[in-house]
């Protein structure tokens, strides 16, 4: 019975689950949007650039909110910031394990975080060197480009993770940040 | 299933335009608390109207901001609802409709066409489906009706959708059906949990 009610289904017992709602989505891509143009488009030291660094920084504090007050998966409660839990993501990995996370995983969540104190250090910093007082201080600009470097660094890692994890787990993250929804291969774990 | 990225349910396009409206409106927002800071920097006096107005602007759509986002996770948490129950549904449906099928004692090969005739496949479909002769599946979907005691497809399928709307599962609630009811062949499996 099972069996057929599946094949009738088309992809057998696969799911579908709302993860991310649309405002994770849009802040998402709008970020990932502006640290492009800020990388690669804009000059450096251009009103735009200036610009798209505070809608950034504005993006990421829009986004912390969300956390607060938002839906299940978007809160901070469903990826704890957690390196014990990490670890034993990897462990659980490198053990050949392929249960499916609705929210961040464990290792991406710690990927989140550092995501958005590099943009807000970067955006602090890059604040910094537009006022009198901290114009020119060496130190400031040197902080605030090291920080992008390790910005660029960490986005080339998320996107490696990304598709880790998609192989990994058998579950297309990239499709779920732009239409929002997993889906879940059958008889697959939900820890 | 096809990329979406412009959703086709209402709902859906309705959340997708709030959070547009917030991402935009916060951003505003930043904008008037910058500018604010900046003249109150360089103005200095907190009774300049200019920078009162402003200040007010920047709390209306601070507030705005806060309303659309309650707005949003309301609708979102309507949608959630929404998709659970019927995901309880689909659920419910499939246990039925393999309550009758153990009580009929359809073979496997039978459950299989019988799933198909209820999914609206006719029987040539369902030949081509299962790769059988069409003769195969007419002696199948016979047994099949004998075996629910039905004259037919139509009433075969009215068994499924009835047990749907009869909502506590007991058919006896129409007088035509208390017959049926009684048939020791239709009779259904007492309901577990």
């Amino acid at each position: 019975m099972q069996a057929a009610l599946q094949r009738t289904r088309g992809r057998a017992g696969a799911r579908e689950v709302a993860v991310w709602d649309p405002l994770v989505r849009l802040i998402h891509w709008s970020l990932a949007l502006a640290i492009l143009l800020n990388a690669t488009l804009v000059e450096d030291e251009s009103m735009a650039h200036e610009w798209i660094g505070y809608a950034a920084l504005g993006l990421v504090g829009l986004r912390l909110v969300w956390a607060l007050v938002g839906p299940r998966h978007a809160r901070f409660s469903s990826f704890p910031p957690s390196p014990v839990r990490a670890i034993g993501h990897l462990r659980a990995i490198l053990a050949g394990d392929r249960s499916v996370h609705l929210s961040h995983n464990p290792l991406g969540a710690l990927m989140v975080y550092n995501l958005w104190a590099s943009v807000i250090a970067i955006g602090v910093t890059g604040h910094m060197m537009t006022t009198p007082a901290w114009f020119g201080v060496e130190w400031v600009e040197e902080a605030h480009e090291a920080i992008f470097a390790w910005l660029i660094f960490s986005v080339a890692l998320h996107v490696a993770g990304v598709a880790l994890e998609s192989w990994r787990s058998g579950v297309n993250l990239a499709r779920a940040m732009l239409n929002g929804r997993k889906t879940i291969p059958e008889g697959r774990d939900l820890p | 299933m096809r990329l979406r990225f412009w959703p086709a349910k209402t709902r859906e396009r309705r959340a997708t335009v709030l959070a547009g409206l917030i991402l935009v409106q916060a951003l505003c927002a930043l904008f008037f608390i910058g500018d604010v800071i900046e003249d109150f920097r360089l103005l200095g006096d907190p009774d300049n109207p200019h920078l009162l107005l402003e200040a007010l602007a920047a709390l209306a759509l601070i507030g705005g901001v806060i309303f659309l986002m309650i707005e949003l996770r309301g609708l979102l948490a309507r949608m959630s609802d929404m998709e659970t129950g019927l995901e309880i549904a689909r659920g419910h449906l499939a246990e039925v409709i393999a309550r009758f099928f153990d009580d009929w004692s359809l073979t496997a090969a039978e459950r299989d066409v019988a799933l198909m005739i209820l999914k609206g496949l006719d029987n040539d479909t369902i030949a081509q489906v299962r790769k059988t002769a069409p003769g195969t599946v007419r002696a199948q979907t016979t047994s099949i009706y004998a075996k629910s005691n039905t004259d037919g497809r139509a009433q075969f399928i009215s068994l499924i959708v009835e047990e749907l709307l009869a909502g506590n599962g007991l058919p006896e609630a129409a007088p035509d059906l208390t017959e049926r009811a009684q048939a020791p062949a239709r009779r259904l499996p007492e309901r577990t949990g």
